[in-house]
């Protein structure tokens, strides 16, 4: 049977624009819904933006005054550093706790794997309701992690971690480790598998100890592993927002708030729209500069 | 069995413990009661259990919130599979320079943060009039955000599939399109499934763009009820708590059941 197709669907569904054809599908989506606002925004944080400019196509252009208002407010630099020490200190607890778990689990006991599992639990759950749960674990009069550190006898008072401006940052972070440990663990294990057991074998018959074969041994060897779960923990770190939404909303006073955070707050609960995308922007600038270092990284590996 | 292998299998009973040790307070906290949970020292046992299921499910409308959420998870994973597959098969079989910077781009869109990118996609919704349909606007974006790791997760699975036999298909007469649909897409079954109960699963949680897209309460997903039940000055822990343990259970049954398959699918695909 003579095909009655016209030329351009054949090659539609059959010749090389099929390819063509399945990859724009998915790029059109992204160029829509990811990069466009990627430049919108860029725009925007040029431009006035408040209630009355949000439904104009054409918005005043403001130069860098945006830029200058938001960063030389009293309250821009703390909340740098609380993004830095968010990040910084939930990183190195989560790869640390992780890297530990993920040796500890290489050994060989019944159900390993299995009970290695589990921990992925805390990585499936939405990361609100583990806001909520950690809120009420944290909680000041009644809170269990109170109880647990007073009848241990490492303090003495109660700690008001959700409202005493000294600790918020702090139950943020903890909540935030809990929810990285188990990828940390799951990648660093995978590293971990990958390395020949012979080389172990080798340096216990030159009479090493377990440290020496730990730091000539498993850490030059997992150095593109940790280099990863670094660079993704850095990415994922500065996207988590739901955490601070339900523990504490970044205060009090700003006391734990973060770039991520406040840039939501300028936009939606103050309406400074330009402001947020002016913190909006320079944080993508970074996230996207960690995640060209990450990828060229794994890409040079692999080649070599 | 050895004393040493007992040691550990003890020790990490004990890890597995600590670490959970915040969902098994999520339950018994549901099971106190609202009186119970305010003795000081707490229990770690409830001694009078109580479960106040239909009453919370009731007060706080949760069946119209799960039934948002289900319809944003379901929409965001429909677009995201049927879009993503065919992205991922190209992308798992050609290599040239055009690909890789498809790739490149597909990574990079994969990093960007819900709470960054929200500000010009609410600004841009609200210019095209897509905020008068809210939930398609948070199924709009968390399609874009999840693309991207959808397919990086089943171009790795695709990878996996020998190229002989999608050769075979095209010399027995199928098309392009039919030997994708016939051979690969069944082939690559298993990794484009649990990649779908991934995506399913995350955006069962969303929250950042619900929370600045929906403002209207019957339209609002669990997520959001969740926090507007949590307030300020709510002293309901229990309530919280057994509203909390609905939510998640379901999440947790599907999470057990997959577990093996979501450990493999998320280790073969974050590394490459």
């Amino acid at each position: 049977m003579p095909r009655f197709k016209t030329g351009l669907m054949n090659g539609l569904i059959d010749g090389k624009g099929f390819d063509t054809t399945l990859v724009l599908l998915s790029l059109g989506y992204l160029l829509v819904f990811s990069a466009f606002p990627l430049i919108f925004n860029l725009i925007m944080s040029f431009q006035q933006v408040d209630l009355f400019s949000l439904a104009q196509l054409v918005r005043p252009f403001v130069g860098w005054d945006n830029y200058r208002d938001v960063l030389t407010r009293p309250e821009s630099w703390p909340i740098f550093l609380n993004t830095v020490k968010f990040v910084g200190i939930s990183l190195l607890a989560q790869v640390s706790v992780g890297f530990a778990l993920a040796l500890f689990f290489q050994q060989s006991f019944p159900g390993a794997t299995f009970l290695r599992g589990l921990f992925l639990a805390g990585w499936i759950m939405p990361a609100l309701v583990v806001g909520a749960v950690w809120s009420w674990v944290l909680a000041g009069d009644y809170g269990v992690l109170n109880y647990g550190l007073q009848s241990l006898g490492l303090v003495r008072d109660k700690i008001f971690w959700l409202s005493d401006p000294a600790w918020t940052l702090y139950a943020v972070i903890i909540a935030n480790v809990w929810l990285g440990i188990p990828f940390n663990m799951i990648l660093l294990s995978v590293g971990l598998a990958g390395i020949p057991d012979d080389l172990y074998e080798a340096a216990k018959m030159d009479g090493a100890t377990c440290l020496q074969r730990f730091t000539t041994i498993t850490l030059p060897m997992m150095r593109a592993q940790l280099g990863a779960v670094i660079s993704l923990g850095t990415i994922f770190t500065l996207q988590q927002f739901d955490l601070f939404a339900a523990l504490t909303q970044g205060g009090p006073a700003n006391a734990s708030n973060v770039f991520q955070y406040w840039s939501w707050q300028l936009s939606f609960e103050n309406y400074e729209i330009g402001q947020g995308s002016v913190i909006s922007m320079l944080m993508i600038l970074f996230v996207i500069l960690v995640a060209v270092v990450y990828v060229r990284s794994t890409r040079h590996e692999q080649a070599s | 069995m050895s004393i040493k292998r007992i040691i550990l299998l003890a020790l990490a009973l004990v890890f597995v413990s600590i670490y959970l040790f915040p969902l098994y307070w999520m339950y018994i906290t549901a099971m106190k009661g609202s009186t119970g949970i305010f003795a000081y020292p707490p229990s770690f046992w409830p001694e009078h259990p109580q479960l106040a299921i239909i009453e919370v499910w009731q007060r706080h409308d949760m069946g119209r919130y799960l039934f948002n959420s289900l319809l944003i998870a379901g929409g965001t994973t429909l677009i995201v599979t049927v879009m993503g597959s065919g992205c991922a098969y190209v992308l798992s079989r050609l290599r040239n320079r055009w690909m890789d910077v498809v790739l490149f781009a597909v990574l990079m869109m994969q990093v960007l943060p819900s709470s960054l990118m929200i500000t010009p996609l609410f600004v841009s919704f609200e210019q095209v009039g897509l905020t008068d349909y809210p939930r398609t606007a948070v199924i709009l974006a968390q399609a874009a955000k999840m693309l991207p790791l959808f397919i990086v997760l089943v171009r790795a699975t695709f990878l996996q599939v020998p190229r002989e036999l999608e050769q075979a298909a095209l010399i027995d007469g199928n098309s392009r399109l039919g030997a994708f649909l016939r051979i690969m897409v069944p082939l690559a079954r298993n990794g484009i499934l649990v990649s779908s109960v991934l995506i399913f699963l995350q955006s069962f949680g969303e929250y950042v763009y619900s929370r600045s897209l929906i403002s209207e309460r019957a339209l609002q997903p669990a997520t959001v009820g969740l926090q507007s039940f949590m307030g300020p000055n709510s002293s309901d822990w229990s309530g919280v708590m057994t509203y909390a343990a609905i939510y998640v259970t379901p999440i947790l049954i599907v999470f057990v059941l997959l577990q093996r398959q979501i450990v493999s699918g998320l280790t073969s695909g974050a590394l490459k």
